[in-house]
């Protein structure tokens, strides 16, 4: 059984707990949003814009029709792949140094004017 | 029901004693604040925990014990030991106009503030939870003989410190 200064302690009020931790505490107590809604929570409007426009133009491509390509238009592939592998080799030789005959001839300078042109320029000028 | 109003329930009916609690073991305000919200946090990431408790409060008062303890030895580690933190500020008992109340109160809460963590933590929660004594030893996990003669050090101890002012104004 309590005494009369048990008694005495009980009966003394504890301090009340500040109102405004309540909402801090809470708010730090819920849990945290995912990372990508973090990321798009400062304009989730724009966002929701852009990839309407993304999506606005994919259909458009979409829905454009293509014009079928002309055959023999182009080379059969194996020509192309022939001739890039050989610019290839040809640009690798070049950069090692190592073969100077498969270098690709300079090319051919362009057409000259006729001479009479010339002069008439020179003698202008 | 939301997860925020079964939070904000169990912090309206709870937080009370749990501030008094935690404000008489670390006699800091902001710490008390500290030891408070982590405690929320935990319950909120982790709801399982209250399942199937059939005493909140004292399940609570628990938790709170203990992390008020961890935080006590945080502490302790940058030499702001229980008997620094007893002076410090963190205002115990409720204001009053009452002069002879108000002298009780503050040599109240500096004696309790002089005594050691585990009787304090015992005589508080058997003075203003009134939990038995089978209920304090649920709470701080030690056995209900600790937890009485713990009180009854505590209560000799408080007595002496207070017999000329609880004579002066009985």
């Amino acid at each position: 059984m309590n005494s009369d200064f048990e008694k005495r302690m009980e009966e003394l009020a504890m301090r009340e707990l500040p109102g405004h931790w309540k909402a801090q505490i809470v708010a730090a107590a819920q849990p945290q949003p995912a990372w990508w809604r973090e990321w798009l929570w400062p304009c989730p409007h724009v966002w929701a814009g852009l990839a309407a426009a993304w999506g606005f133009i994919f259909l458009l491509i979409v829905a454009t029709p293509h014009e079928p390509a002309a055959v023999g238009q182009k080379a059969p592939a194996s020509w192309q792949s022939f001739a890039f592998l050989q610019q290839e080799t040809e640009i690798i030789a070049q950069l090692s140094g190592d073969d100077e005959s498969h270098r690709t001839p300079p090319p051919p300078p362009a057409a000259t004017k006729p001479r009479s042109t010339r002069r008439v320029k020179q003698s202008v000028g | 029901m939301s997860s925020e109003t079964n939070l904000e329930r169990l912090y309206d009916e709870h937080a009370q004693a749990l501030f008094a609690f935690v404000l008489n073991l670390l006699r800091h305000e902001a710490d008390t604040r500290d030891v408070l919200q982590e405690l929320f946090i935990k319950v909120a990431r982790h709801p399982h925990l209250l399942e199937g408790i059939k005493d909140p409060r004292g399940f609570l008062l628990r938790l709170a014990h203990n992390l008020a303890i961890d935080l006590v030895r945080r502490r302790a580690a940058r030499d702001r030991t229980s008997e620094q933190v007893a002076a410090q500020d963190g205002v115990l008992f409720a204001a009053t106009d009452n002069p002879d109340e108000r002298l009780f109160a503050v040599t109240l809460a500096e004696a309790l503030g002089e005594l050691p963590p585990d009787q304090r933590a015992v005589v508080h929660l058997k003075l203003w939870e009134r939990l038995t004594f089978d209920q304090i030893a649920a709470t701080l996990d030690i056995s209900p003989n600790t937890a009485a003669s713990r009180y009854r050090y505590a209560i000799d101890k408080l007595r002496a410190r207070l017999r000329p002012i609880y004579d002066e104004i009985k």
